[in-house]
């Protein structure tokens, strides 16, 4: 138990202070659209010049904590995820807050993601040395066969149309092509120099949700609403905990796959919300209730979330290996202080590792308390009239944009893909299998050229690619996701068929 | 305050703002951005977050500097949209790496060339060296080596991109021993292509000192040469360059880090900036931070660095033609 | 052949071309190797959509809205100035300017309320402009953001 004589060092005034203040701007960061958890915490670095290098990791840590669970926020009020973390959050918890349950979402958000992101921490705490191995792992075929798995959930995001769903997915496999490839640096589809850089996740989940949502709120032109007939529920905190406890089964579902998807590196969080989604949906009861505000999709999606957080840290603390786009600026913060993660961390600056770490663990319980105590101001948000509402979504998607990169072309790219989007959604196609394949493509890409490349220097592709242990059961796992699509998609076509008969 | 002290405001500011004799006076006067063309906790990016955080002090730039993370393609997206898309007023700035850009532009396909930047000054080097896993079998570059010609094409090597220094190393490996490798590039970065390196998907890889120097101390990987003309006594003393191992590999795989703006750019603030950001560079804060981090300091004036791109240029010509 | 038909099928013909053009590029481009993925992409892509157009033709999209004349009618001034925003104004005008013209046309044009009382105008230039200071407080001092600045540079 080396971790509780370090708790002491959480306490002290300025880093608890620094915990505070952490905590608070990442909800607000995170809420912010375009500004990822990676973006968030790579902005608080120059912060932690000034301090000790303890004090500075607190910072981040809380930081990093807050933004993932702070992008449910505007998820949920504003249908914008704010990170590809949040997409599946969005799915059901707008929906909630368009019923007045605004409150309620936020909730069970907050403390879904509390109990997801103690959990997360504590296996970081105790389990560090055997997940470090499991994470070295996955090699280019797994990550491979990783994607692909998570291509096949896409039929589960789009309970409208099974072709145009697929399609959706191909349509983002293409887009994330588009600009240089990178391991070859050969140019492929671009048709305007906006497009030179690629398409940008963010800038992509950006223009994807929030353009419709501004078309959308055009669409109810100048019609006189009245204001008191959106009514913001009223939600107490015990029945929230009485929900959460109620979808112990979301709650369970989440936090285990948050914590393994987490682990995986190059995979990490941006598909731990997606898979949990689904795989909720798929042992749920009321499968058919998901997308239409049900909190069981939120308590899964926010859970896995917030539990990778702590997972995705294991490769980084004990191998010194970047897990996620995150843990890489966590490792550039580490480096500027002068402290090497890895053996040596916990070795020689014990204080630093379990301090950093302690106060994660601090962190997640005063991100449940904040986001609570916000959760009932912020759910109003849905009583904003919709001209005003169109008006500010807007002006923050064009902002948010531009503060991906700084560039114009990803705002030009956000609003084509926007306007697009709007039209294709009129006609049954949608934005999550999109996004989906957009995130996959180049995981699915780069592993697929880099294990061929290895692979024809040793023993040739398929043996590379087909053997193995982690191999066989990657694709059963993808065989298994298939073959239930398809068996609950034929269920499906027989019950209507008997409700039309 | 009355709608004309509103509007002589604005007029005033309008007036200012565009004069440009006023702006090189007055510059300057708000954030500079500096654009690093990897991911942020790269190499690069974070030496970048060092050597600039100062720049806020009074005797340096008076103003932050901001960095702004544009990865892609082994640096080709953000150099290329530095080159084409940034201002040049001076509030733009970008990390250069070298020999990545100026490689990149002998193969084409690129929008810049060293004429379309305007160096400032150089911060750091950063050989390429080359690393296999803790529990390799190989302990000398010769063993590893001897494998691959008996085995060719078989050593697989992984590498942060094509055409950038890691890839140059390998390539000269290559040359220098008569062997075919099979280099990996890939995305990502140094970090992944260390990462190939520990979880033994690789055989072996090529990355920066300051990296493998990291990964080294954590009791990762084995560091058996550097592609450099001397040895580094401040973090390797004990690594043998491969000219030393027999292989005729010179330093041209270095990685040059330092600033730069776009052409066109203001004289007065290129040679305001060509006097500052060195004696930034040189501050104590930056050494320090810079010798925790592993990280060389390698710090050049601008005329230097002018001198430095024309040196690798015309020499990265002739050895990717001969490389061929 | 009915409305709903129709309007199925021009979506489905804009994927299909999409799809069409994506695998010719593919096929076409070079460096091979750098265009593999995208092949095997663009094959599945382009089946795909011909089941789609296929579908679309015999009237089995069922799903999706579609789109009405009262529909366009309304989102037409709301997407005419988000195009002029977006392609023209942010870059031209600066982004805080052109954000800000834009949040009052956009919160003017959909407003409930009545265009003939002016109290009702200062309120919507009021909510503008604290909007406006609300970004600048988040994006320019908070987090550094260097907008463009258009004719203001």
């Amino acid at each position: 138990m080396e971790f509780m004589q370090y708790f002491g060092g959480v306490f002290e005034p300025l880093s608890f202070a620094l915990l505070v203040f952490g905590t608070v701007g990442g909800l607000i960061l995170g809420a912010t659209p375009g500004l990822s958890p990676t973006m968030a915490v790579a902005l608080l670095i120059p912060f932690t010049f000034q301090l000790q290098p303890t004090q500075g990791l607190i910072l981040l840590g809380a930081a990093y904590t807050a933004t993932v669970a702070g992008g449910a926020v505007s998820a949920i009020l504003l249908k914008i995820p704010g990170a590809p973390a949040n997409i599946a959050t969005a799915l059901d918890g707008h929906e909630m807050a368009k019923k007045g349950q605004g409150t309620k979402a936020l909730h069970v958000s907050f403390l879904a993601s509390g109990v997801g992101g103690v959990i997360g921490v504590l296996l970081l705490i105790f389990l560090t040395p055997i997940l470090a191995k499991w994470a070295l792992a996955f090699g280019p075929p797994h990550l491979f066969w990783m994607a692909i798995l998570g291509v096949t959930i896409i039929g589960s995001l789009d309970s409208k149309s099974f072709v145009k769903g697929l399609l959706s997915g191909c349509l983002g496999f293409w887009l994330s092509m588009i600009g240089y490839d990178d391991i070859q640096g050969a140019q492929r589809f671009i048709f305007t120099d906006a497009l030179t850089g690629g398409v940008n996740v963010i800038t992509a989940l950006i223009g994807i949700f929030a353009i419709p949502q501004v078309i959308e709120m055009f669409a109810k032109g100048r019609k006189q609403v009245v204001v008191s007939a959106i009514k913001v529920e009223k939600q107490s905190l015990a029945d929230s905990l009485k929900l959460l406890f109620q979808n112990i089964k979301a709650l369970s579902i989440g936090t285990v796959i948050g914590s393994i998807v987490g682990l995986i590196p190059g995979v990490g969080g941006q598909i731990a919300g997606l898979v949990a989604y689904d795989q909720s949906k798929k042992f749920s009861k009321h499968s058919e209730k998901y997308g239409t505000g049900h909190p069981e999709g939120v308590i899964a999606a926010e859970s896995a979330n917030n539990a990778m957080v702590g997972p995705s840290l294991v490769p980084l603390l004990t191998l010194s290996i970047p897990g996620s786009p995150t843990a890489a600026v966590l490792l550039g913060g580490l480096l500027i202080h002068g402290i090497f993660p890895g053996s040596d961390l916990f070795e020689n600056h014990p204080q630093v590792a379990w301090t950093f770490i302690n106060s994660m663990l601090i962190g997640q319980v005063l991100m449940v308390i904040f986001g609570i105590w916000i959760a009932s101001y912020a759910a109003r948000v849905a009583q904003v009239p919709s001209a005003i509402m169109a008006a500010c979504v807007m002006v923050l998607a064009v902002f948010g944009a531009y503060s991906v990169q700084q560039s114009m072309g990803d705002v030009y790219i956000m609003a084509a893909l926007g306007i697009a989007m709007f039209f294709l959604e009129k006609f049954g196609f949608s934005a999550a299998p999109l996004v989906l394949g957009l995130i996959l493509g180049p995981i699915a890409e780069s592993n697929f050229i880099q294990g061929s490349m290895i692979a024809n220097a040793q023993d040739g592709p398929l043996p590379y690619f087909l053997f193995g242990p982690l191999n066989i059961f990657l694709i059963a796992l993808v065989v298994l996701s298939i073959a239930y699509s398809f068996v609950m998609s034929r269920r499906q076509v027989a019950q209507n068929v008997a409700l039309q008969s | 305050m009355n709608c004309k002290k509103i509007g002589a405001a604005i007029a005033l500011s309008v007036l200012a703002l565009t004069s440009s004799a006023v702006r090189a006076a007055d510059y300057p006067d708000r954030p500079i951005s500096v654009m690093v063309s990897y991911g942020a906790g790269g190499a690069t990016d974070f030496q970048a977050r060092i050597v600039t955080m100062m720049a806020g002090g009074d005797d340096f730039l008076t103003q932050p500097i901001v960095i702004i993370n544009k990865p892609g393609a082994g640096g080709r997206v953000g150099w290329n949209w530095f080159a084409s898309e940034a201002d040049n007023d001076g509030y733009t700035m970008a990390a250069y790496n070298i020999p990545h850009f100026v490689a990149q532009s002998i193969e084409g396909g690129v929008k810049y060339s060293t004429d379309s930047f305007e160096p400032i000054a150089n911060w750091g080097s950063d050989p390429a060296v080359v690393v296999v896993g803790k529990d390799s079998k190989y302990n000398t570059i010769g063993e590893l080596m001897d494998f691959a010609k008996e085995n060719p094409g078989k050593v697989t090597l992984s590498g942060a991109g094509l055409y950038v220094g890691h890839h140059i190393a390998a390539l000269q490996i290559e040359k220098a021993s008569g062997t075919k490798l099979a280099y990996i590039p890939t995305k990502g970065g140094g970090a992944a292509a260390m990462k190939a390196v520990i979880a033994g998907d690789v055989i072996a890889g090529v990355n920066n000192l300051s990296d493998a120097y990291r990964a080294q101390s954590a009791g990762n990987v084995k560091i058996l040469a550097i592609a450099d003309v001397q040895r580094n006594e401040q973090f390797l003393p004990d690594v043998p360059t491969l000219m030393e191992s027999g292989y005729d590999v010179d330093d041209s795989s270095v990685n040059f880090r330092g600033l730069m703006v776009p052409k066109g750019t203001d004289p007065a603030i290129i040679d305001m900036l060509a006097a500052k950001v060195p004696a930034m560079f040189e501050s104590a804060r930056v050494k320090k931070q810079m010798d925790a981090g592993g990280s060389p300091l390698k710090i050049m004036k601008r005329d230097e660095v002018l001198q430095m791109w024309k040196d690798r240029e015309v020499y990265l010509t002739e050895l990717l033609a001969g490389l061929k | 052949m009915n409305t709903q038909r129709a309007q199925h099928l021009f979506p489905a013909l804009c994927v299909l071309l999409l799809a069409g053009t994506v695998t010719f590029l593919s096929f076409t481009r070079e460096p091979a190797d750098a265009f593999l993925f995208p092949r095997m992409v663009s094959v599945v892509m382009l089946g795909l959509a011909i089941w789609n157009f296929y579908r679309a033709a015999s009237g089995l999209s069922k799903v999706g809205s579609g789109f009405t004349v009262d529909l366009i009618k309304t989102i037409a001034p709301g997407l005419i100035v988000l195009v002029l925003y977006v392609f023209f104004a942010a870059k031209y005008l600066g982004f805080y300017l052109s954000s800000l013209i834009t949040f009052f046309v956009l919160f003017s044009l959909y407003d409930p309320a009545s265009h003939k009382e002016p109290r009702v105008w200062v309120k919507r230039l009021v909510i503008s402009v604290v909007f406006m200071l609300v970004i600048y407080a988040l994006f320019t001092l908070l987090l550094k953001v260097q907008t463009p600045r258009g004719i203001f540079r």
